[in-house]
Protein backbone atom coordinates (compact mmCIF):
# COMPACT_ATOMS: atom_id res chain seq x y z
CA UNK A 1 0.00 0.00 0.00
CA UNK A 2 1.35 3.36 -1.03
CA UNK A 3 1.09 6.31 1.34
CA UNK A 4 2.62 8.93 -1.03
CA UNK A 5 1.98 9.92 -4.60
CA UNK A 6 5.60 10.90 -5.30
CA UNK A 7 8.47 8.58 -5.94
CA UNK A 8 11.01 8.69 -3.06
CA UNK A 9 14.41 10.01 -4.08
CA UNK A 10 17.30 7.81 -2.99
CA UNK A 11 19.31 9.44 -0.15
CA UNK A 12 23.05 9.68 -0.82
CA UNK A 13 25.87 11.00 1.32
CA UNK A 14 26.89 13.35 -1.54
CA UNK A 15 24.03 15.65 -2.06
CA UNK A 16 24.14 18.16 -4.89
CA UNK A 17 25.23 20.86 -2.48
CA UNK A 18 28.04 18.70 -1.21
CA UNK A 19 29.14 17.88 -4.76
CA UNK A 20 29.22 21.57 -5.58
CA UNK A 21 31.19 22.24 -2.42
CA UNK A 22 33.69 19.49 -3.14
CA UNK A 23 34.10 20.61 -6.73
CA UNK A 24 34.72 24.18 -5.64
CA UNK A 25 37.29 23.23 -3.00
CA UNK A 26 38.89 20.60 -5.20
CA UNK A 27 39.50 23.18 -7.91
CA UNK A 28 40.73 25.70 -5.32
CA UNK A 29 43.06 23.22 -3.67
CA UNK A 30 44.30 21.94 -7.01
CA UNK A 31 45.17 25.47 -8.07
CA UNK A 32 46.85 26.18 -4.75
CA UNK A 33 48.98 23.04 -4.90
CA UNK A 34 49.75 23.67 -8.53
CA UNK A 35 51.01 27.15 -7.66
CA UNK A 36 52.99 25.74 -4.77
CA UNK A 37 54.47 23.06 -7.03
CA UNK A 38 55.35 25.71 -9.59
CA UNK A 39 57.06 27.78 -6.90
CA UNK A 40 59.00 24.77 -5.64
CA UNK A 41 60.09 23.89 -9.17
CA UNK A 42 61.14 27.48 -9.93
CA UNK A 43 63.02 27.59 -6.63
CA UNK A 44 64.88 24.42 -7.59
CA UNK A 45 65.66 25.86 -11.06
CA UNK A 46 66.84 29.14 -9.53
CA UNK A 47 69.23 27.28 -7.29
CA UNK A 48 70.51 25.30 -10.26
CA UNK A 49 70.93 28.44 -12.40
CA UNK A 50 72.55 30.27 -9.54
CA UNK A 51 75.10 27.49 -9.04
CA UNK A 52 75.82 27.47 -12.80
CA UNK A 53 76.16 31.26 -12.81
CA UNK A 54 78.53 31.21 -9.85
CA UNK A 55 80.62 28.55 -11.57
CA UNK A 56 80.67 30.53 -14.83
CA UNK A 57 81.53 33.70 -12.92
CA UNK A 58 84.36 31.88 -11.18
CA UNK A 59 85.64 30.55 -14.53
CA UNK A 60 85.50 34.05 -16.02
CA UNK A 61 87.38 35.50 -13.06
CA UNK A 62 90.08 32.84 -13.29
CA UNK A 63 90.40 33.35 -17.03
CA UNK A 64 90.52 37.16 -16.64
CA UNK A 65 93.21 36.84 -13.95
CA UNK A 66 95.24 34.55 -16.22
CA UNK A 67 94.89 36.98 -19.13
CA UNK A 68 95.82 39.92 -16.89
CA UNK A 69 98.94 38.16 -15.68
CA UNK A 70 99.84 37.33 -19.30
CA UNK A 71 99.33 40.99 -20.28
CA UNK A 72 101.49 42.11 -17.36
CA UNK A 73 104.18 39.61 -18.39
CA UNK A 74 104.14 40.79 -22.01
CA UNK A 75 104.32 44.42 -20.90
CA UNK A 76 107.24 43.58 -18.64
CA UNK A 77 108.96 41.73 -21.47
CA UNK A 78 108.29 44.65 -23.79
CA UNK A 79 109.74 47.19 -21.36
CA UNK A 80 112.83 45.07 -20.75
CA UNK A 81 113.40 44.35 -24.43
CA UNK A 82 112.96 48.03 -25.32
CA UNK A 83 115.53 48.86 -22.65
CA UNK A 84 117.94 46.25 -24.01
CA UNK A 85 117.44 47.37 -27.63
CA UNK A 86 117.93 51.02 -26.70
CA UNK A 87 121.06 50.12 -24.74
CA UNK A 88 122.46 48.28 -27.75
CA UNK A 89 121.70 51.22 -30.05
CA UNK A 90 123.26 53.70 -27.60
CA UNK A 91 126.30 51.43 -27.36
CA UNK A 92 126.59 51.32 -31.12
CA UNK A 93 126.37 55.12 -31.34
CA UNK A 94 128.94 55.51 -28.55
CA UNK A 95 131.43 53.23 -30.31
CA UNK A 96 130.70 54.98 -33.60
CA UNK A 97 131.32 58.38 -32.01
CA UNK A 98 134.50 57.13 -30.36
CA UNK A 99 136.03 55.92 -33.60
CA UNK A 100 134.91 59.11 -35.35
CA UNK A 101 136.66 61.10 -32.64
CA UNK A 102 140.06 59.63 -33.39
CA UNK A 103 141.85 61.74 -36.03
CA UNK A 104 143.44 60.04 -39.02
CA UNK A 105 146.95 60.92 -37.89
CA UNK A 106 146.57 59.05 -34.62
CA UNK A 107 146.49 55.26 -34.75
CA UNK A 108 144.78 53.30 -32.03
CA UNK A 109 146.17 49.93 -31.03
CA UNK A 110 143.65 49.12 -28.31
CA UNK A 111 140.47 50.58 -26.89
CA UNK A 112 138.74 49.49 -23.70
CA UNK A 113 135.21 50.82 -23.33
CA UNK A 114 133.84 50.52 -19.82
CA UNK A 115 130.64 51.59 -18.12
CA UNK A 116 132.17 54.77 -16.75
CA UNK A 117 135.37 55.08 -18.66
CA UNK A 118 137.47 54.66 -21.72
CA UNK A 119 141.09 53.61 -22.05
CA UNK A 120 142.80 54.22 -25.36
CA UNK A 121 146.20 52.90 -26.42
CA UNK A 122 147.84 54.15 -29.59
CA UNK A 123 150.57 56.06 -31.32
CA UNK A 124 150.73 59.73 -32.26
CA UNK A 125 153.31 61.62 -34.37
CA UNK A 126 153.69 64.19 -31.58
CA UNK A 127 152.09 65.28 -28.34
CA UNK A 128 150.50 68.40 -29.82
CA UNK A 129 148.46 66.46 -32.33
CA UNK A 130 147.27 64.20 -29.52
CA UNK A 131 146.53 67.13 -27.18
CA UNK A 132 144.61 69.21 -29.72
CA UNK A 133 142.95 66.57 -31.79
CA UNK A 134 142.14 63.82 -29.33
CA UNK A 135 142.56 64.94 -25.75
CA UNK A 136 140.52 68.16 -26.20
CA UNK A 137 137.35 66.37 -27.36
CA UNK A 138 137.87 63.64 -24.77
CA UNK A 139 138.09 66.30 -22.04
CA UNK A 140 134.74 67.71 -23.14
CA UNK A 141 133.14 64.28 -22.73
CA UNK A 142 134.85 62.85 -19.65
CA UNK A 143 135.30 64.39 -16.20
CA UNK A 144 138.79 63.05 -15.60
CA UNK A 145 141.35 62.46 -18.33
CA UNK A 146 144.87 61.19 -17.78
CA UNK A 147 147.48 60.73 -20.50
CA UNK A 148 150.85 59.03 -20.50
CA UNK A 149 153.38 59.16 -23.34
CA UNK A 150 156.21 56.80 -24.17
CA UNK A 151 158.70 57.88 -26.87
CA UNK A 152 159.25 55.45 -29.72
CA UNK A 153 162.41 54.90 -31.76
CA UNK A 154 160.98 56.60 -34.87
CA UNK A 155 160.25 59.82 -32.96
CA UNK A 156 156.54 59.11 -32.52
CA UNK A 157 154.91 58.63 -29.15
CA UNK A 158 153.01 55.74 -27.78
CA UNK A 159 150.21 56.96 -25.51
CA UNK A 160 147.75 55.65 -22.98
CA UNK A 161 144.69 57.81 -22.45
CA UNK A 162 142.54 57.00 -19.43
CA UNK A 163 139.21 58.78 -19.19
CA UNK A 164 136.49 58.55 -16.57
CA UNK A 165 133.00 59.88 -16.05
CA UNK A 166 132.18 60.45 -12.38
CA UNK A 167 129.63 58.00 -11.04
CA UNK A 168 127.14 60.65 -9.80
CA UNK A 169 126.92 62.45 -13.12
CA UNK A 170 126.75 59.17 -14.98
CA UNK A 171 123.61 58.25 -13.06
CA UNK A 172 121.88 61.28 -14.46
CA UNK A 173 122.06 59.97 -18.01
CA UNK B 1 15.11 28.20 12.76
CA UNK B 2 15.24 24.77 11.32
CA UNK B 3 18.74 23.82 9.99
CA UNK B 4 19.26 20.29 8.96
CA UNK B 5 22.18 18.27 10.24
CA UNK B 6 23.48 17.85 6.68
CA UNK B 7 23.66 21.59 6.27
CA UNK B 8 25.56 21.91 9.53
CA UNK B 9 28.10 19.33 8.34
CA UNK B 10 28.43 21.15 5.07
CA UNK B 11 28.98 24.45 6.81
CA UNK B 12 31.60 22.95 9.10
CA UNK B 13 33.40 21.31 6.18
CA UNK B 14 33.33 24.56 4.25
CA UNK B 15 34.77 26.40 7.23
CA UNK B 16 37.54 23.82 7.71
CA UNK B 17 38.48 23.86 4.03
CA UNK B 18 38.35 27.64 3.85
CA UNK B 19 40.56 27.90 6.92
CA UNK B 20 43.01 25.47 5.34
CA UNK B 21 43.00 27.46 2.10
CA UNK B 22 43.58 30.71 3.94
CA UNK B 23 46.32 29.33 6.20
CA UNK B 24 48.03 27.59 3.26
CA UNK B 25 47.87 30.75 1.17
CA UNK B 26 49.10 33.16 3.82
CA UNK B 27 51.60 30.88 5.56
CA UNK B 28 53.07 29.07 2.55
CA UNK B 29 52.15 30.48 -0.84
CA UNK B 30 52.51 34.20 -0.26
CA UNK B 31 55.96 33.96 1.49
CA UNK B 32 57.12 31.55 -1.19
CA UNK B 33 55.86 33.89 -3.89
CA UNK B 34 57.71 36.80 -2.34
CA UNK B 35 60.84 34.70 -2.09
CA UNK B 36 60.39 33.71 -5.74
CA UNK B 37 60.25 37.38 -6.80
CA UNK B 38 63.36 38.21 -4.75
CA UNK B 39 65.24 35.25 -6.18
CA UNK B 40 64.18 36.16 -9.72
CA UNK B 41 65.48 39.70 -9.20
CA UNK B 42 68.73 38.32 -7.73
CA UNK B 43 69.15 35.99 -10.65
CA UNK B 44 68.65 38.86 -13.10
CA UNK B 45 71.31 40.78 -11.21
CA UNK B 46 73.64 37.78 -11.43
CA UNK B 47 73.00 37.53 -15.18
CA UNK B 48 73.82 41.23 -15.59
CA UNK B 49 77.00 40.75 -13.56
CA UNK B 50 77.93 37.73 -15.66
CA UNK B 51 77.34 39.72 -18.83
CA UNK B 52 79.57 42.49 -17.55
CA UNK B 53 82.24 39.92 -16.69
CA UNK B 54 81.82 38.36 -20.11
CA UNK B 55 82.24 41.75 -21.80
CA UNK B 56 85.29 42.51 -19.67
CA UNK B 57 86.72 39.08 -20.44
CA UNK B 58 86.21 39.73 -24.17
CA UNK B 59 87.92 43.13 -23.86
CA UNK B 60 90.84 41.64 -21.93
CA UNK B 61 91.12 38.81 -24.43
CA UNK B 62 91.17 41.30 -27.32
CA UNK B 63 93.87 43.34 -25.55
CA UNK B 64 95.91 40.20 -24.92
CA UNK B 65 95.58 39.04 -28.52
CA UNK B 66 96.60 42.46 -29.81
CA UNK B 67 99.60 42.53 -27.49
CA UNK B 68 100.56 39.00 -28.49
CA UNK B 69 100.30 39.90 -32.16
CA UNK B 70 102.20 43.18 -31.78
CA UNK B 71 105.01 41.68 -29.70
CA UNK B 72 105.22 38.21 -31.18
CA UNK B 73 108.95 38.53 -31.80
CA UNK B 74 109.69 39.59 -28.23
CA UNK B 75 107.47 36.89 -26.66
CA UNK B 76 109.09 34.20 -28.78
CA UNK B 77 112.54 35.57 -28.06
CA UNK B 78 112.01 35.32 -24.29
CA UNK B 79 110.78 31.72 -24.63
CA UNK B 80 113.53 30.54 -26.96
CA UNK B 81 116.40 28.78 -25.18
CA UNK B 82 119.74 30.28 -26.10
CA UNK B 83 121.74 27.96 -28.31
CA UNK B 84 125.38 28.98 -28.59
CA UNK B 85 126.02 27.30 -31.92
CA UNK B 86 122.87 28.77 -33.45
CA UNK B 87 123.84 32.28 -32.35
CA UNK B 88 127.31 31.77 -33.80
CA UNK B 89 125.82 30.51 -37.05
CA UNK B 90 123.45 33.47 -37.34
CA UNK B 91 126.03 36.16 -36.58
CA UNK B 92 129.20 34.65 -37.99
CA UNK B 93 128.80 36.76 -41.13
CA UNK B 94 129.63 39.95 -39.28
CA UNK B 95 132.96 38.65 -37.98
CA UNK B 96 136.01 36.92 -39.35
CA UNK B 97 135.74 34.66 -36.36
CA UNK B 98 133.28 34.48 -33.51
CA UNK B 99 133.58 32.40 -30.37
CA UNK B 100 131.19 32.26 -27.47
CA UNK B 101 132.09 30.78 -24.12
CA UNK B 102 129.71 28.65 -22.09
CA UNK B 103 126.59 30.30 -20.74
CA UNK B 104 126.64 31.22 -17.09
CA UNK B 105 123.49 31.76 -15.10
CA UNK B 106 123.44 35.14 -13.38
CA UNK B 107 121.08 36.46 -10.74
CA UNK B 108 117.54 37.12 -11.85
CA UNK B 109 116.88 40.62 -13.10
CA UNK B 110 113.40 42.17 -13.05
CA UNK B 111 111.93 38.69 -12.72
CA UNK B 112 113.76 37.32 -15.76
CA UNK B 113 116.56 34.79 -15.93
CA UNK B 114 119.83 36.26 -17.12
CA UNK B 115 122.65 34.30 -18.68
CA UNK B 116 126.03 35.80 -19.38
CA UNK B 117 128.23 34.73 -22.22
CA UNK B 118 131.75 35.91 -23.03
CA UNK B 119 132.41 36.60 -26.68
CA UNK B 120 135.65 36.93 -28.59
CA UNK B 121 135.64 37.90 -32.22
CA UNK B 122 137.70 39.24 -35.06
CA UNK B 123 136.51 42.03 -37.33
CA UNK B 124 138.12 43.84 -40.19
CA UNK B 125 136.24 47.09 -39.67
CA UNK B 126 134.18 48.66 -36.86
CA UNK B 127 131.30 48.82 -39.36
CA UNK B 128 130.91 45.06 -39.02
CA UNK B 129 130.49 45.53 -35.31
CA UNK B 130 127.79 48.18 -35.86
CA UNK B 131 125.96 45.82 -38.19
CA UNK B 132 126.27 43.08 -35.57
CA UNK B 133 124.71 45.36 -32.95
CA UNK B 134 121.81 46.11 -35.29
CA UNK B 135 121.36 42.41 -36.01
CA UNK B 136 121.42 41.47 -32.32
CA UNK B 137 118.25 43.52 -31.79
CA UNK B 138 116.50 41.46 -34.44
CA UNK B 139 117.86 38.08 -33.36
CA UNK B 140 115.91 35.16 -31.91
CA UNK B 141 116.86 36.10 -28.34
CA UNK B 142 116.88 39.20 -26.14
CA UNK B 143 120.57 39.94 -26.01
CA UNK B 144 122.22 42.95 -24.39
CA UNK B 145 125.83 43.73 -25.22
CA UNK B 146 127.64 44.61 -22.04
CA UNK B 147 130.64 46.57 -20.95
CA UNK B 148 133.58 46.23 -20.91
CA UNK B 149 134.20 46.02 -24.63
CA UNK B 150 137.77 45.74 -25.78
CA UNK B 151 139.05 46.35 -29.30
CA UNK B 152 142.63 45.41 -30.00
CA UNK B 153 144.42 45.89 -33.29
CA UNK B 154 146.16 42.81 -34.61
CA UNK B 155 147.81 43.74 -37.94
CA UNK B 156 144.85 44.27 -40.34
CA UNK B 157 142.25 42.78 -38.02
CA UNK B 158 140.61 44.00 -34.83
CA UNK B 159 140.14 41.55 -31.99
CA UNK B 160 137.10 42.38 -29.95
CA UNK B 161 135.91 40.88 -26.71
CA UNK B 162 132.77 41.65 -24.80
CA UNK B 163 130.11 40.03 -22.66
CA UNK B 164 126.52 39.54 -23.63
CA UNK B 165 123.52 39.16 -21.36
CA UNK B 166 120.80 36.85 -22.62
CA UNK B 167 117.36 37.37 -21.05
CA UNK B 168 114.75 34.66 -20.88
CA UNK B 169 111.56 33.92 -18.97
CA UNK B 170 112.10 33.05 -15.35
CA UNK B 171 111.72 29.31 -15.53
CA UNK B 172 114.05 26.38 -15.59
CA UNK B 173 115.61 27.00 -18.95
CA UNK B 174 117.60 24.14 -20.33
CA UNK B 175 120.95 25.68 -21.11
CA UNK B 176 122.06 24.38 -24.43
CA UNK B 177 125.63 23.45 -24.94
CA UNK B 178 127.18 22.94 -28.34
CA UNK B 179 126.72 19.17 -28.14
CA UNK B 180 122.97 19.18 -27.80
CA UNK B 181 122.32 22.29 -29.82
CA UNK B 182 121.68 20.39 -33.04
CA UNK B 183 119.12 18.10 -31.47
CA UNK B 184 117.32 21.13 -30.02
CA UNK B 185 117.35 22.81 -33.37
CA UNK B 186 115.89 19.68 -34.91
CA UNK B 187 113.12 19.51 -32.33
CA UNK B 188 112.33 23.20 -32.83
CA UNK B 189 112.09 22.81 -36.57
CA UNK B 190 109.82 19.78 -36.06
CA UNK B 191 107.58 21.84 -33.80
CA UNK B 192 107.39 24.61 -36.38
CA UNK B 193 106.45 22.07 -39.03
Amino acid sequence: MRYSYIKPAPKTALSKDMQLLFTFFSVTLFMLFLTYGFLLFRDYRFEQNRAELIQEEQDFRVSIEEMKSKIAKIEEQNILSERVFTKNIVLKDSIHNLFDLVPARITLSKAEIMQNGLVLYGITPNKDIYNFMLQAPLRSIFHRTYSSFYPLKNGWFSFVSTNYIDEESNDEY
Amino acid sequence: MNISRQHIYMLLLSLVLLTFVLIFSFAVLIPNGKEYRVKRADLKKEYRKLKQLNDFSDETSATLQKLQADHRHIITAFDTPFVVSRFEKQHRGFFSSLKLSKLEKKENEDGFSVYEVNTTSEINSPKSFYKFLDAVNKSDWIVAINFPITFKRDSEMINSSFTMKVYSNNKDVKISSENNSHSELDSESKQKN
